[in-house]
């Protein structure tokens, strides 16, 4: 398996869109792409042959279309690519949507891996920074708006330090941690934190971000839990289920 | 560098004649021991892996035209080097070169266990996958497309029961094809993703420029690991360009990521198991209630979990002694027969009956070996015990229930089991230890077990407690005394945790296994290779230690006084012992011993209670002139009860429960944490705990007038 020559722009929309689709109904029919898409069917006939012959599809005419770890793999990059370029346009260029989401299926093929590398670590340094931050973009969007204001730049300043030192109180208290979660919860795993020899293990042991988990019972004691993961049952300690981020479902 | 991947000479031509080497890899629980006994049958050898506390099972296998020797690696999760068992596996891929790796999976887990596989995989050893427990998979409505499986992985792939002993011939078959076969090294790439492998292609570039004879899937492995920054290919490695490349691309990763890259790594591979496992296998619609689920439901409820716990270990300490009083009554009897037989030959020799070579004979190595072996029964009954708790999937359970009350100690909940089996024996217990992963666990586990009190040491309390407390107090006071070590061994494993083992605290996962009927001879097989490997190991050095042991109490001799040895054979036993080393090193003691209250008789009995800690009975017994004493002789607590307070006879339960472990467990300390250092930091270190305390107790007590 090596990495495959250069998809065209188009080739990786489809791929894109494959990869959309079965990640709501884990398989595509040409149909559903060409409607997405919106081509027509041969084209998408033709597509999916050309990708097929990269081994990035399962294909054959009128069955389902799947995708192959490799184009898995390729496609995961695309995405990566394509949400990278969107956020930045939505998040920090403010602008809106659809106007992002043209714009960053149209950069996406050509932007060379270090140019996004910086562009999503500049949208991630504006989030944290306590000196940019949300608020900080919407005044760069009534700045590109309205360009002539006046501002009080004292008091911004004043405002964000405020800001800050309230965050860092509220900052652990949202999320929903494994331990808190009672036996008969189902819920996905969204990150592992912790130390890094234990998130290493817990990763090996199948908890990686996206797996579905379902808490089974907690010992007698009142710790260690049980879980349910990959079809088998694993127990841990609340204080490393404390370390894992959870998505709950209901 | 790197000689640890040279030398790739065709496989199966390494080797003389048609020997091949196989190791068998897999997570825990996967049926790999099922796997390697269907294999092997009885032809196996169980040792140890040098320098570390890990088991090592070896077999032999006759499979048409070639001489198999099956390695049985310890059960892993991963080949990162955490635990000491994920070292020794990996050396022995390294260092062994096995011609084939049979990957055991557990068809019910797939996507776990094929973590490893591919981690095998991609280290470019020849693989076979053996799909293990197919049967209770399908039952469970699993369908696996295993054809499939074989051609994206690259391996072959075979449906296997282990103790049904079904698909072993064709996973044999398909071994020693894979062994013999020209291409058999072939490895899988896993696409990490653009990141990542622009990463390990810049490692890879740099080290093919440092060292051009690395082969491509060599040189892919080794950057991968270095980028993972595995410490020890790091160290191996020792090319300063090389670490230089491969940290500063780990570190762009990281920022890149936000993630250690070894975790994106993982994730990767996972990945790519989703992926073939959506394509390869179909799993039922809907989930039913396994029998596991229930069983689990009633064993580990909230309520009843504990008291089911308590019952079963409460059942399994009657079987132990129920079952192995008579056996033990028998090889009692059997010693004492061998030791008059033996006797018997000087018999018509007047002169010289009292010759040494009777007495080492008779006394040191008849005797000596005899007052240990008396407790192999219990051993081995307990050892039983272990076997079939572990195989049937309970132990996890027992941990998982006491772990929060052990994780205040800082230990393991695997670690209570052992503990609780010291109460039998300390020997059975050491060697239980070996379910802990972790070694700070094990060896901390293992350091406190003697301060739990085992079984020998009752007959000492049964002796002192009536001559000395009265009625009332007797049962409170036997109480305490097992009270005051339990507390001690969780005492000192917390500070044990804290001071010594500190670094080493590793995190609780731990997979439940499913439940299993276990099987008898699998259960008995064990049995019989860790008694078997007590009676070995431990026998020879017992079997020294019984000769030192006679020598001290024997030597120097007494000169024959042919009068007062006519009178009275007990009175000139109690000169002899008086006499010898041990009586000497008693009286020598003196000045160590005052502080306690001991005197020179008391110190010469607990010499000799470093063979076996009831002796120390029948050691006052001798140096009182009482001939033959055991724990019901009112004659001997009458001699105590004249020169011993209660504070005293105290002192001395609280020493005897304390100090020196016995030989047999300073033998198999030896051998389980495979270093006299360990022994003898434990023989030394419990002994100067029992000093300390007891001359506390004592002092304290003859100031406030409690003597």
């Amino acid at each position: 398996m090596e990495i495959p020559d250069k998809l065209t722009a188009s080739l990786e929309d489809y791929l894109k869109t494959i990869a959309r689709i079965t990640a709501d109904k884990q398989a595509a029919r040409a149909k559903d792409i060409a409607g997405r898409l919106n081509v027509n069917m041969s084209s998408v006939t033709g597509a999916l042959r050309a990708l097929a012959d990269r081994g990035l599809v399962n294909y054959a005419p009128y069955e389902y279309v799947t995708l192959t770890e490799q184009g898995t793999e390729v496609a995961r990059e695309v995405v990566r690519r394509h949400e990278g370029v969107r956020d930045f346009l939505v998040g920090v260029l403010a602008l809106n949507e659809d106007v992002a989401d043209k714009a960053a299926c149209d950069m996406e093929h050509s932007i060379s891996p270090d140019v996004l590398e910086r562009i999503i670590r500049l949208a991630d340094y504006i989030e944290i920074c306590p000196r940019t931050g949300a608020s900080w973009i919407k005044e760069f969007k009534e700045y590109c708006d309205n360009p002539a204001r006046e501002d009080d730049c004292e008091q911004c300043l004043t405002v964000c330090l405020q800001d800050y030192r309230q965050r860092k109180v509220h900052s652990d208290e949202d999320d929903a941690t494994l331990d808190r979660l009672s036996p008969g919860a189902k819920a996905k795993v969204v990150l592992v934190s912790g130390d890094r020899a234990t998130r290493r293990r817990m990763t090996e042991m199948g908890l990686t971000p996206g797996t579905l988990i379902e808490v089974e019972r907690v010992a007698p004691l009142g710790d260690p839990m049980a879980v349910k993961v990959k079809g088998y049952h694993l127990s841990l300690r609340k204080s490393e289920a404390r370390t894992v981020t959870v998505e709950h479902l209901k | 560098m790197l000689a640890f991947l040279k030398s790739d000479s065709p496989p199966g031509a390494r080797r003389p004649g048609k020997q091949l080497r196989i190791a068998i890899a897999g997570n825990p629980n996967s049926g790999k021991t099922t796997v390697f006994n269907a294999i092997t049958g009885s032809r196996q050898h169980v040792g140890n892996y040098p320098g570390v506390t890990v088991e090592k099972k070896t077999g032999f296998c006759r499979w048409g035209d070639h001489e198999l020797e099956v390695v049985d690696l310890p059960g892993i999760y991963s080949l990162t080097p955490h635990s000491d068992e994920e070292v020794v596996a990996r050396n022995v891929l390294f260092d062994e070169k096995p011609d084939a790796v049979i990957a055991v999976i557990d068809a019910c887990s797939v996507e776990r266990n094929l973590y490893l596989a591919i981690q095998l995989k991609e280290l470019g050893v020849p693989l076979v996958l053996c799909f293990n427990m197919i049967d209770v998979a399908r039952s469970r409505g699993y369908q696996f497309e295993l054809d499939k499986l074989s051609r994206r992985l690259d391996a072959p792939v075979v449906a296997t029961v282990g103790h049904k002993e079904f698909g072993i011939s064709e996973l044999l078959d398909a071994t020693v094809n894979l062994a013999t076969a020209s291409d058999g090294r072939r490895s899988l790439q896993v696409n990490y993703g653009h990141e990542v492998e622009a990463a390990i292609g810049e490692v890879s570039a740099t080290l093919q420029a440092r060292d051009g004879q690395l082969t491509d899937v060599q040189r892919r492995w080794l950057s991968l690991k270095l980028v993972e920054r595995d410490e020890e290919i790091r160290r191996r490695i020792e090319d300063s360009q090389v670490l230089e490349v491969a940290d500063r691309n780990a570190h762009r990763l990281a920022r890149l990521y936000g993630e250690a890259p070894e975790i994106i790594i993982a994730e990767g591979r996972y990945n790519l198991i989703s992926a073939l496992y959506r394509e390869a296998v179909r799993g039922p619609a809907l989930e039913r209630r396994t029998k596991t689920d229930r069983i689990d439901a009633v064993v580990t409820h909230r309520y009843l979990g504990i008291p089911l716990f308590l019952g079963l270990m409460y059942l399994i300490f009657q079987f132990t002694f129920t079952l192995g009083e008579p056996v033990m009554g028998w090889i009692e009897a059997g010693f004492g027969r061998l030791g008059l037989a033996v006797g018997s030959f000087w018999g018509p020799l007047a002169p010289v009956a009292n010759s040494a070579l009777k007495s080492l004979l008779v006394d040191g190595v008849i005797g000596g070996v005899g007052g240990v072996l008396v407790f192999l029964p219990n051993i081995a009954l307990l050892f039983l015990a272990i076997s079939l708790l572990e195989s049937s999937g309970y132990m996890a359970r027992a941990a998982f229930i006491m772990d929060r009350l052990m994780n205040k100690v800082g230990l393991h909940g695997k670690s209570f089991i052992p503990m609780l089996i010291g109460f039998g024996c300390s020997v059975p217990a050491i060697m239980a230890t070996r379910t802990l992963d972790n070694r700070g666990d094990r060896l901390t586990t293992m350091f406190v077990i003697p301060l739990i009190s085992c079984s020998a040491r009752l007959p000492i309390y049964l002796l002192i407690i009536p001559a000395f407390f009265p009625q009332r107090w007797q049962a409170p006071m036997l109480w305490l005394v097992y009270l005051i070590g339990i507390l001690l061994a969780l005492v000192s494993a917390k500070l044990l945790r804290k001071a010594v083992f500190k670094g080493e605290t590793s995190a609780f996962l731990m997979e439940l296994p499913p439940y299993k009927v276990p099987t008898i001879k699998a259960a008995v097989l064990q049995m019989w290779e860790r008694a078997r490997l007590f009676l070995k190991k431990a026998g020879t050095m017992i079997l020294g230690m019984s000769i030192l042991m006679w020598a001290l109490s024997s030597f120097p001799r007494v000169q024959p006084d042919a009068r007062s040895q006519q009178r009275d054979p007990s009175l000139s036993a109690a000169q002899q012992i008086e006499h010898s080393i041990a009586g000497r090193a008693g009286r020598l003691m003196g000045p160590v011993l005052a502080p306690m209250g001991f005197d020179w008789r008391i110190g010469t009995a607990l010499i000799g209670a470093f063979a076996a800690k009831e002796v120390f009975v029948a050691q006052m017994g001798i140096v009182y002139s009482l001939g033959e004493a055991d724990e019901n002789s009112d004659t001997l607590r009458d001699k105590l009860r004249r020169d011993y307070t209660p504070l005293v006879a105290f002192c001395i339960m609280l020493f005897t429960l304390i100090s020196s472990p016995c030989m047999a467990t300073v033998a198999i300390m030896r051998r389980e944490s495979n270093s006299w250092r360990w022994a003898m930091a434990q023989f030394w270190g419990l002994t100067g705990l029992a000093f300390v305390l007891t001359v506390l107790v004592y002092q304290v007590g003859s100031r406030l007038g409690l003597g």
